[in-house]
């Protein structure tokens, strides 16, 4: 917790909820809230919510930055991270680009990172979008059909699903021959081709 | 500082109770009760009826006000709606509108 704490201390006039005082309604503001006491409603920043340890919110909540280590009862939302503290308690849906759950934090929901593209935007998107289309879409078109007929029965899938995996699995590295040969994956066969190379 | 602050860029629509101080510096609206001192800042606005031992206001109020010890309106302040309390200071510069009753000792 002293991490967290040093890491936000920067800003110096936030707003603090005292431990004995209960706010039911609305709130919403553009800085820094440090709950001790009870919110309850709907809670809005385009900063910081730290709920102390002797915080508790019940509320839906909209923020930029979530840090619990009181007790949140309602849904999370933020546009930058959450963070459960050893003491965080919290019995909702959390949907952030980063979550944090410490251990000793006790959380029961549902958690929602938004789509995983956003991460790593760096190496491999040049390769993708030329491969995968056109191998996505022959699988698709090989399921779509059987499922389509047999609504109910599950003797067909199984066939289908293979031939999916291959698929994929080359669409990583186009480069090593046609996808029959199941053993041999992307990363691992140019691996031994590297070296090979070098003892020669 | 260990009271309760509420900044200047906080909006809070609802209703605000607790067993200590309580600065206001942003927008409150609905409803506020304490069981100790209110302050509102200069920067504040508060639309709300206040139930209060020791309110200070120097900020905008609109709303009723009662208070079991003291409403103390300072300078510049601005304040709209009755006022209940048995001291009631209002300082050279406010401006205030509304009835005052100080003739409540008990409550």
């Amino acid at each position: 917790m002293a991490a967290t704490k040093e890491g936000f201390s920067g800003s110096g006039d936030s707003t603090i909820i005292g431990p004995s005082i209960l706010i039911s309604g609305k709130l919403s503001g553009d800085e820094d809230l440090t709950v001790r006491g009870r919110v309850e409603g709907e809670l809005s920043l385009t900063k910081t919510l730290i709920v102390e340890p002797s915080g508790i919110v019940k509320a839906n909540v909209q923020v930029r930055n979530a840090i619990v280590s009181g007790v949140v009862v309602g849904n999370i939302s933020a546009t930058e991270s959450v963070e459960l503290t050893r003491e965080g308690r919290m019995v909702g849906d959390i949907n952030s680009p980063r979550v944090i759950i410490v251990d000793g934090a006790s959380f029961r929901g549902r958690v929602d990172m938004g789509n995983a593209e956003p991460r790593a935007p760096g190496e491999r998107p040049a390769t993708r979008p030329a491969t995968r289309p056109v191998l996505r879409t022959q699988p698709a078109a090989v399921t779509r059909p059987t499922t389509i007929a047999r609504p109910g029965g599950k003797p067909l899938p199984p066939a289908a699903p293979v031939i999916a995996s291959k698929g994929d699995k080359g669409s990583d590295k186009p480069a090593p021959p046609p996808p029959p040969q199941p053993v041999l994956v992307g990363e691992g066969g140019k691996k031994k081709v590297l070296l090979k190379t070098k003892k020669k | 500082m260990a009271n309760t602050i509420i900044g200047s860029s906080i909006t809070i629509d609802g209703e605000i109770s607790g067993d200590e101080d309580l600065v206001i510096q942003g927008t409150v609206k609905g409803k506020i009760s304490l069981k100790e001192s209110l302050f509102v800042e200069a920067s504040a606005s508060v639309e709300a009826d206040i139930e209060v031992q020791n309110v200070e206001i120097t900020g905008k109020v609109t709303g009723n006000i009662a208070a079991t010890d003291k409403v103390e309106l300072k300078a510049d302040c601005r304040v709209v709606g009755d006022v209940r309390a048995p001291r009631i200071l209002i300082a050279d510069g406010a401006s205030f509108k509304g009835n005052v009753d100080m003739d409540v000792k008990e409550r």
